[in-house]
């Protein structure tokens, strides 16, 4: 054993140093790794101006794509005129769409989680921005841009929220072990906080967006947000005073032609397209060509809804016929993707919902023909004769009138009009089988509940 | 594992025996000569040889490197035996130096030497949990995917094929869940000391026709592989560490062998069709079902879109939907050749394979599959060093279509229209048809190919002293895409080549290792000792960019992303892993009889956050051979071999996603103004750690009868606690879960139960029989605070992980004619989530499996019969209310019909009855849609006939081989294995194979 261990001697023990300097090696130093390319640390990213901006146009374009006020199929314009009496149910069974259609939403609803998850995603990205951007990093301007439009969003996302689903948790902070147990905030609360996110913002916001385009918030759009938040809440005044703020300064678009065009002057937000040629998703989710169509179609009560002459009917309509039959489909948005430009962005907030917000609040504040007048403007623009309704209780149902057929498919409006004035059970209550009282609000999504037990009770009638 | 050949071992021994003692001594007057050399096996040196002069006393037995002296003179024979091997004689004459091969005996029990990784160790002397399947019975098989050739063949590993699509994947749990995440429950795999990825490159959006992402074993030829061992206990997975929790498979190629170079020639041939198909309505059955649905639900117009009934379509067509869709026949086409062959110092293997198989989809789609094995091996003369390369590439290509078409065919009205027009169009049926063959021109292709490379030096010190390298890369490159052209819509929409799209996926992981090893070996009296020490470093990139483009000038410029007009990245990364680890093990064995062996593992990873990155591992075995004690032999002789071997330890779970301690944001693949935007990564955890997974396994191994029966039963109880999951969060958080370490022990409890018995054996005809039995149990023993976690719904302390709760089902309301539930809360109304507390268990009770094989002399039959019972989700869990427009299984036509019925279905509804709409609804989430799912299957069949070689040196085998023969089942829907009603059933094969070798 000796002779051959020395025979080895040389060998071995260079051959065994060798091995232990390897295992020496064995050190935090070789399992470091950098941080990889396709992520950037909040530590870098809350250093620099650009890096901040790239993340909050990510609430925009998912905005645009995802949740909410998106143009495809998952967005409340389809789901809410399912909901509603805007459209009929044409796909195939077993699709989300069709429980909101038979208004038989059941906690399960992946679409209504998916408004529930994804729009809590995006208030998350919103309060990430606000507790992010800080001096010294950021100057006093880029603070106030990038804080005014984050408690933008918060407000807007939390709005839909609420009269989606009631007492909701208003989430205000991005750490989740207060927000993996959030309490349900109550109506009225989560009203206060959407309206103080939304004054805030008005403050901090420019008075004009930068590019021209409108397509992202300023001061204009979060007093238009505020109009119709303060009509909700039932505080006529100052929806009226928000309302004519937005008036004051916005023009006045004349030929219904024109209202979607990305041009037009009284667009006051609009969703700008992924690129260009894309146009907008409404245009792709709701045209049709084919009889009997693929997938939804305009209710026949809606397209009957319009007066005899109403160029809205003829120019925002569009039809299908197989020569017996025809159906309807919204046609507010005319381009479609695969063209060279886009002439049309997914209008979120625009001008004729200010007038008719402030009809209504002039209504109720006892001024009728201020309200007339404001209600003229929009039948002027449609052809129509002005109003003729009188009183009260008349030039109200004048207003829902106007809503439906200028509002229609347009992210849920006529969902909210009737659920507010507490007429939805008689109008729903009357044409759609499925309906009844509790179906006012969503279901909490089920895995909420699971996951979150202080968010019990569920809603009722789930 | 088959260890049926144990009987032989003994008749070996004690030939040699017989040789040592009665023999007269005749050759002592010969001039007595040294006779030195070395013996060696086709792996390589053997040691412990035993070399006797034939017909004297004198004998030696060979050292750790093989060699051996012994005097004889030249008349004398020497006698080569050692357990497990064919006994050798050869004669002296002249000769001085005499290097002896020796050939493994594929009868004998000890042969089996076990690869268990870092070492080796024969069957009979392990002290862990190793289940192995061989070459032959992986070659018995004809499939395409390693993972399907070890469906059924070992206790304790439930591989479940989850569709039947080519280059689909499989879910492999070895001795059941351990963690509470439904992933991270993969296996380690290692193909030739190289660790390969159990995660796909693929894109699950990509290849949604296959459900999930392609699987990563396509990247490994079945017929390539030599054996599989798959690792269970601890003391066969600590010195895996961290990575060992969920069992280890190890997958060893094949090899060249020493002997005359020989050349193998097979081409096989084959077919194959849907396993099971559902029993559905017929038009007549089917339209009744609609009218009376109309009918209940008040309606008398039909109304403008049900075609089927409305008058638009023909009432009187009647398609088989599945047929037409599913029933197509696919082709499987075989081509093999193999050379082989070497000398003791060197040996070499060249290996080269095709496979090509269609679908039973219609339209011309395929798999290919190209590999090519070399090994080469070589041993210096002195036997000091030893080096092997081994390297193999294997590329595949698929093309299929982007659905599986199975829900049109299960859906579709039977009455639909037909699918093409006079003019051999594409039938639209005036827009009211949806055909689904317009999907066909929407294309799944992949390609892969897959390089591994490894190299393995040992170089001995001195006597027992060894060091040894083992070096491996690998590298998979994956290029996928999904089309979907404008052809795949109706015509009348009047969509052009600009709405055509395609997402495509690029993929590439490459990962080096390099582990050097030292190996000490002693044999100290009767006391063995055997020492092992190892170091690890690995690096593993992996990177990936899918892209969408839409908008082609025409559709045969649909594969160049560059004639598109737009253009989206929706990913681009680039990981790395790092991964460092210190192992060892210390063996004592004292005289065979009682075995110690200890392993252990020091682990880092840079999936941890700093100071969390390292952790220890280890495990302590042993065996005790009481078949081998004086007494036992003596007091039970009919009892041949008896082992009792027991192991406690613990390895770990590093199955996670990189980075997640990392606070950060990340690109969303969209844009807006023009900007690409960026958005929070997910919710970041800097804290957490190791996930811990103790096994503990006690085994009893009998053979009785000269080991013409053999029994191993064995008892485990792993405990995974620090469990590592994506705890999943409210949505209130804006993500759906954090990476964490959750306070929970996953108990999975079990017994394996293994029979191999020798029916028959004589000179022409043998007879064997294998039977294994698993009885997995799985358990939640402790969650601190379940009741205020975000679990607090979803399981429940003492039940297994696998329980869904579910409404209680109560049946067809008499009355109503509508489905009721149990209204836990009494609140009147069934409400969510305070209704769904029936726990119903979704999942495996037991499993096993029978194989026999029968030998008469040239002509061998094997076949295997699986048996599995289980729950799972029936069809009802996501088909349409029936009445609706979809077809439906024959099942439904039991259903209430007037006041007083009951029946498996509620009244038919058309849709337009809202409480039966709902009562629909709440039926797919009750405990209605969980039933039996147990099925028995004749999973495989083969019949070989070996052709005695002829005057030409040729040798001839023709076989037939069978996969999935017949089911049986009471499983109410497609296939009880996928269970899915959007996935293809696995396919029965035939196949018909012819072999040569020169």
């Amino acid at each position: 054993m000796k002779k051959l261990i020395k025979k080895y001697k040389t060998k071995s023990v260079s051959i065994i140093i060798f091995t232990l300097a390897l295992s020496l090696w064995s050190c935090e130093d070789f399992i470091e790794v950098d941080t990889p390319n396709y992520l950037i640390g909040n530590d870098v990213l809350y250093t620099d101006a650009k890096t901040v901006e790239a993340a909050m146009l990510s609430i925009y374009a998912k905005l645009r794509d995802n949740t909410l006020l998106t143009g495809d199929a998952q967005g409340l314009s389809t789901l809410l005129g399912q909901y509603a009496d805007e459209f009929d149910y044409y796909s195939p069974y077993g699709l989300p769409e069709e429980q909101f259609n038979k208004n038989a939403l059941l906690a399960s609803n992946t679409s209504v989680a998916q408004i529930w998850d994804g729009s809590y995603n995006q208030i998350y990205a919103a309060n990430a921005i606000l507790e992010g951007v800080k001096v010294p990093y950021f100057s006093q301007e880029e603070i106030a841009q990038f804080s005014g439009e984050s408690l933008f969003i918060r407000g807007l996302v939390h709005f839909y929220l609420v009269t989606l689903y009631g007492d909701v948790p208003y989430i205000k902070t991005t750490n989740y072990l207060l927000n993996q147990e959030a309490h349900r905030d109550k109506v009225v609360d989560v009203y206060q906080y959407i309206i103080e996110d939304l004054e805030t913002a008005r403050t901090l916001l420019p008075p004009n967006e930068s590019s021209g385009e409108r397509v992202r918030p300023d001061q204009k759009t979060a007093a238009a947000l505020l109009a119709r938040v303060y009509l909700y809440s039932q505080n006529w005044e100052k929806a009226a005073a928000m309302a004519s703020l937005v008036i004051e300064n916005t023009s006045w678009e004349t030929n219904p032609e024109n209202v979607f065009l990305k041009e037009s002057p009284s667009i006051i937000w609009q969703l700008q397209p992924e690129f260009d040629g894309r146009n907008t998703l409404e245009a792709g989710n709701f045209i049709f060509e084919t009889a009997p169509p693929p997938t939804r179609a305009l209710t026949p009560s809606l397209v009957n809804a319009f007066e005899q002459g109403d160029l809205r009917k003829e120019h925002w309509i569009g039809t299908v016929t197989d020569g017996t039959q025809s159906w309807y489909y919204p046609f507010k948005y005319k381009h479609q993707a695969g063209e060279p430009t886009n002439a049309e962005y997914s209008i979120i907030l625009r001008l004729a919902e200010q007038y008719l917000i402030r009809a209504e609040a002039r209504v109720h504040m006892g001024d009728l023909s201020a309200a007339q007048s404001d209600i003229n403007l929009i039948r002027t623009r449609a052809g129509l004769a002005p109003t003729n309704a009188n009183g009260n209780e008349e030039l109200q149902n004048a207003i829902m009138q106007e809503r439906r057929v200028e509002l229609f498919s347009e992210h849920g409006h006529r969902f909210f009009d009737l659920k507010r004035t507490g007429s939805i059970d008689n109008v729903l209550g009357n044409i759609k089988p499925g309906w009844n009282g509790d179906d006012i609000l969503f279901p909490i999504p089920q895995k909420d509940l699971l996951l979150n037990p202080n968010l019990q009770p569920q809603n009722p009638g789930y | 594992m088959k260890n049926y050949y144990r009987r032989s071992y003994a008749y070996a021994l004690s030939f040699a025996l017989f040789l040592t003692y009665n023999s007269p001594l005749l050759s002592q007057n010969q001039p007595q000569k040294t006779i030195s050399g070395i013996i060696t096996d086709a792996d390589g040196p053997l040691s412990g040889v035993n070399v006797q002069v034939k017909n004297t006393a004198r004998g030696s037995i060979s050292d750790l490197d093989g060699r051996y002296s012994v005097s004889a003179s030249a008349n004398d024979m020497l006698v080569f035996t050692y357990v497990g091997y064919k006994l050798r004689e050869v004669a002296v004459g002249t000769a001085s130096i005499m290097n002896v091969v020796m050939e493994v005996d594929a009868q004998a029990l000890d042969a089996v030497v076990i690869n268990a990784g870092y070492y080796k160790v024969s069957d009979r002397e392990k002290t862990g949990s190793i289940a192995r399947v061989t070459a032959e019975e992986i070659e018995r098989q004809p499939v395409s995917n390693p993972l399907a050739a070890l469906q059924g063949r070992m206790a304790g590993v439930n591989i479940v094929q989850t569709t039947g699509v080519p280059g689909g994947g499989f879910s492999v749990r070895i001795r059941g869940r351990n963690s509470i995440r439904a992933d991270g429950s993969e296996p380690l795999y290692i193909v030739d000391g190289i660790p390969y990825p159990s995660q796909s490159l693929g894109n699950t959006e990509v290849s949604n026709v296959m459900g999930q992402a392609q699987s990563p074993l396509n990247g490994i030829s079945p017929t390539d592989i030599e054996s599989i061992e798959v690792l269970k206990d601890a003391d066969a997975t600590a010195i895996y560490g961290s990575r060992g929790a969920n069992g280890v498979v190890l997958i060893t190629t094949k090899k060249g062998k020493v002997g005359k170079t020989t050349l193998t020639l097979g081409t096989t041939t084959g077919v194959g069709s849907v396993t099971r198909r559902m029993d559905l309505l017929n038009t007549e059955q089917y339209l009744a079902m609609r009218r009376e649905a109309f009918a209940n639900d008040g309606i008398s117009e039909y109304p403008a879109n049900a075609y089927d009934i409305n008058g638009t379509w023909n009432q009187t067509r009647y398609t088989d939907w599945q047929e037409v869709l599913l029933g197509n026949t696919a082709y499987y086409n075989t081509l093999e050749a193999s050379i082989t062959g070497g000398s003791i110092n060197n040996q070499f293997l060249v290996k080269g394979s095709h496979r090509k198989e269609t679908t039973v989809f219609p339209g011309n789609f395929d798999y290919k599959k190209n590999s090519l094995l070399s090994s080469y091996t070589h041993t210096t003369e002195d036997q000091k060093l030893r080096l092997r390369v081994t390297g193999n590439y294997v590329s595949d290509n698929n093309r299929l279509p982007t659905t599986a078409f199975v829900h049109p065919a299960v859906n579709l009205p039977p009455n639909a229209p037909a699918l093409y027009n006079e003019n051999g169009e594409l039938n639209w049926e005036n827009s009211t048809f949806s055909n689904p063959l317009a999907q066909l021109a929407a294309n799944y292709r992949s390609q892969s190919s897959t390089l591994l490379g490894n190299g393995n030096i040992t170089y001995t010190l001195f006597k027992g002293f060894s060091v040894s390298a083992n070096l491996g890369y690998n590298e998979i490159h994956l290029e996928e895409s999904n089309t979907n052209p404008n052809t795949v819509y109706d015509p009348a929409f009047g969509l052009g080549s600009e709405y055509s799209s395609i997402t495509a996926n690029t993929a590439k992981r490459s990962s080096w290792i390099v582990e050097p090893q030292l190996e000490y070996e002693y044999q100290f009296g009767k006391m063995g000792f055997s020492i092992l020490a190892g170091t690890t470093f690995q690096s593993e990139t992996r990177f990936g960019r899918t892209q969408y483009a839409m908008g082609f000038t025409s559709n045969n410029l649909i594969y160049d992303l560059s004639s598109a007009t737009d253009h989206i990245i929706l990913s681009n990364k680039e990981d790395e892993y790092r991964y460092n680890a210190v192992y060892g093990r210390i063996n004592l064995n004292w005289e065979s009889k009682y075995i110690l062996n200890l392993t252990g593992r020091r682990d880092g990873s840079s999936r941890f956050g700093p100071g969390k990155r390292f952790a220890n591992f280890g495990a302590v075995g042993a065996a005790w051979l009481f078949g081998d004690e004086e007494f036992i032999k003596e007091g039970l002789p009919f009892l041949s071999f008896g082992k009792i071997r027991g192991s406690y330890g613990s390895s770990g779970n590093d199955q996670i996603g990189n980075y997640g301690y990392l606070n950060s944001y990340i690109g969303t693949g969209t844009s807006y103004q023009g900007i690409p935007t960026l958005q929070p990564a997910n919710l970041y955890n800097p804290d957490y750690g190791w996930e811990t997974n103790r096994k503990m396994e006690l085994a009893l191994e009998l053979g009785f009868l000269k080991d013409r029966i053999n029994l191993t039963t064995a008892f485990y109880r792993n405990r995974s606690s620090s469990q590592l999951v994506g705890i999943p969060l409210p949505g209130t958080t804006g993500f759906p879960s954090i990476q964490a370490n959750l306070d929970a022990t996953v108990e999975n409890r079990g017994l394996e139960i293994e029979l191999n018995t020798v029916n028959l054996k004589n000179e022409n005809l043998t007879w064997t029989t294998t039977a294994q039995l698993t009885v997995p149990r799985n358990k939640l023993i402790s969650f601190p605070n379940l009741e205020g976690s975000t679990y607090a719904n979803q399981f429940v302390v003492g039940e297994p992980l696998d329980l869904a709760l579910l409404l209680n089902y109560t049946g067809v309301d008499p009355q109503t004619g509508l489905y009721t539930f149990e209204d836990y809360d009494g609140d009147g109304n069934i409400s969510f989530p305070n209704d769904l507390k029936k726990p119903v268990r979704v999942g495996v009770d037991y499993y096993g499996s029978l194989t026999n094989t029968i030998t008469y002399k040239n002509l061998s039959f094997d076949f295997l019969l699986q048996y599995v019972k289980q729950t799972g989700y029936n069809f009802q869990y996501t088909s349409a209310p029936a009445g609706f427009m979809a077809n439906q299984p024959t099942e439904v036509l039991d259903h209430w019909q007037q006041p007083g019925d009951q029946g498996f279905n509620q009244q038919f509804t058309a849709g337009f009855n809202e409480d039966a709409y709902v009562a629909y609804s709440y039926h797919s989430y009750s405990s209605a849609v969980v039933s039996d799912a147990s099925f028995l299957r004749l999973k495989n069949v083969s019949l070989s006939y070996t052709i005695p070689k002829t005057a030409l040196g040729v040798g001839c085998r023709i076989y037939g081989l069978a996969q999935n023969l017949f089911t049986i089942t009471d499983f109410i829907g497609m296939d009880p294995e996928t269970q899915s009603l959007g996935q293809l059933p696995p396919l029965r094969v035939m196949s018909l194979g012819v072999e040569l070798s020169i």
